[in-house]
């Protein structure tokens, strides 16, 4: 198993796919969630004023515009940089992860290597166990990178605010890891099983990502009442990642609607 | 259709792959492989022929334990196929050499010796055998066919197996490169090991195997050593002056079935056991022959006779 992991690793580290996936996640980190929200939120649009109102009155809204503007960017604080990375891996990371567990397994059928790892010496079990073995590990990176990432692009804005640095408990910040680690595993899930199921990357990432993108969508809109059909949807992949992402934050940052707003 | 088999032919300690009935059926209407009874013996280089869609790469494929048979038994050194404690003594180079295309032909060799759980010294080694020492830093998917080829022997050797399996080695090399592969399996039985390839080209299998097993539409028609195969025909070419009084003098010996002139010299149908008996005959009577030896066909006339004209 540990040979057969180290040839996995070595797959993983020189294939180009594999560092563009990280180059896209690293850059919706940064770009996506902290630079675009930070320049948002920093120009949010000065309160419309009737120009008749008493001076008292344009203090107020002047004032509460200034706490709104000052709670959103309290999200990318480092106090909250736990919570709020974690709901970007329930959204892009979750696919990204589609993609890539796609990616590992299809890619085998694709080129034919299956039967030329097999014809080595793993049996069938030992190569797919060190295979999910080394996609768990390349998921527990994309989870650490983000939270690095998150770390420093938080760090940037609190210093640009004149903001407190504080950071998040360890605790928080530990569970925040095993549950990015754990959505990105599920969907990973899915694109091993897509993968396998057609023998091939193209048509598991297809699907993988009509039902992300799409699917979920379409069945969180329809207006029906049905409570079977309720209960159906709590199965949902996207559904149960936006939860567990949630949790970190009593979904101060995600309404249950964040499906749509993801789609 | 009932195998033809070698009179050497029968239960053997030193088979180092044998299956006993191996069928591989697709659905109701397509076997592949139909009741096949195959036998590789240590230390020989073993053919494996037959047409276009015979049910060769079939049956390589259920000896790897790539799939599995739809009934019947294979055996390889001892083990079932695809165990593990077996494939470690497997070398096998199976369809078309397939890699990762990313990976130089140098990393890809390092991926598959960690796989089968060799040194990475193996590398270089086995680079060096099949030649590919310089072009091995270029990716795999800038490979000629043939170094794609070589690439996949390279992988095979990597164990220094016991046994190895090719499938159509040859295809997509070069004269030179014909040779040089040539020049490998034969340096791989040199040093003890034993090799099952199959190959469509007649010319190769003629040149470098002991044997060979004929298949036609999943069936073995024929188990054979080359020798037995080239003399089956059972005759005897002299080179004899005068030709007119050797073909009277052979017509009268015993053993000699027919006697008849061919391209200038004299085709005798008997035994070739008894070409001692012949010569001496032939001389006792007073002519000079200066030339005598078996007939033999070409591999391809008898491929073209067991397999009733089909093709490769």
């Amino acid at each position: 198993m540990g040979a057969s992991f180290m040839a996995e690793l070595l797959k993983l580290y020189k294939r180009p796919a594999v560092w563009v996936l990280t180059a896209i996640w690293l850059a919706f980190v940064v770009l996506f969630a902290y630079a675009l929200p930070y320049a948002f939120f920093a120009n949010l649009p000065e309160p419309e004023v009737p120009e008749d109102a008493p001076p008292e009155m344009q203090s107020k809204m002047q004032t509460q515009s200034e706490a709104a503007s000052e709670q959103l960017m309290s999200q990318l604080y480092p106090e909250n940089m736990a919570a709020y990375v974690l709901s970007g891996i329930s959204g892009t990371g979750g696919t990204l992860a589609l993609i890539l567990g796609a990616l590992f397994v299809g890619s085998e059928y694709g080129w034919g290597t299956l039967k030329t790892v097999l014809s080595q010496r793993p049996g069938r079990l030992t190569a797919f166990f060190a295979k999910m073995l080394a996609l768990g590990a390349a998921l527990a990176l994309f989870v650490l990178l983000a939270f690095v990432a998150g770390a420093i692009c938080s760090l940037v804005v609190a210093g640009i605010q004149g903001a407190a640095v504080g950071w998040p408990p360890l605790a928080q910040l530990l569970e925040g890891l095993g549950a990015g680690a754990v959505i990105l595993a599920v969907w990973a899930a899915l694109g091993v099983f897509l993968a396998t199921l057609f023998r091939s990357t193209a048509l598991a990432i297809g699907l993988g990502l009509f039902y992300a993108l799409a699917l979920e969508g379409i069945v969180f809109g329809l207006p029906i009442p049905n409570e079977s059909f309720q209960d159906a949807r709590q199965f949902f992949l996207g559904q149960n990642s936006g939860f567990l992402a949630d949790s970190f934050t009593g979904g101060s940052y995600n309404s249950p609607s964040r499906h749509q707003a993801r789609t | 259709m009932i195998p033809e088999t070698s009179q050497t032919d029968g239960r053997d300690d030193a088979l180092l792959v044998e299956t006993s009935g191996l069928t591989k059926r697709y659905g109701a209407r397509i076997t592949a492989v139909d009741d096949l009874d195959l036998s590789v013996r240590r230390g020989e280089v073993y053919g494996f022929l037959g047409p276009n869609g015979a049910g060769k790469t079939t049956t390589l494929r259920m000896i790897l334990g790539l799939i599995k048979p739809s009934s019947g038994t294979a055996t390889v050194l001892g083990e079932a196929p695809g165990a593990p404690a077996g494939l470690a003594r497997v070398g096998a180079l199976v369809e078309s050499p397939a890699f990762y295309p990313y990976l130089s032909g140098r990393d890809n060799l390092r991926v598959m010796a960690r796989y089968s759980g060799v040194a990475p010294s193996r590398v270089e080694e086995v680079l060096q055998q099949v030649e590919l020492s310089g072009r091995a830093g270029d990716r795999f998917k800038k490979y000629s066919l043939g170094m794609k080829q070589r690439l996949g022997v390279a992988a095979a050797l990597l164990k220094d197996p016991e046994l190895l399996i090719l499938d159509e080695p040859a295809n997509g090399l070069d004269p030179k490169g014909m040779a040089d592969m040539r020049a490998i399996i034969r340096g791989v039985r040199e040093e003890g090991k034993t090799v099952l390839i199959s190959s469509h080209l007649l010319g190769e299998v003629e040149q470098i195997c002991d044997r060979i097993g004929v298949i036609l539409r999943g069936k073995l028609v024929a188990e054979r050593t080359m020798e037995e195969l080239r003399g089956r025909e059972g005759g005897l070419l002299v080179r004899a002056e005068p030709l007119e009084e050797a073909t009277r003098v052979a017509q009268d010996l015993p053993e000699v079935e027919e006697a008849q002139v061919a391209d200038g010299m004299l085709r005798i149908t008997v035994d070739p056991a008894r070409a001692a008996e012949v010569n001496a005959g032939l001389v006792n009577a007073g002519v000079r022959v200066s030339e005598l030896r078996m007939v033999e066909r070409s591999l391809e006339e008898m491929f073209l006779e067991l397999t009733g004209g089909e093709t490769v």
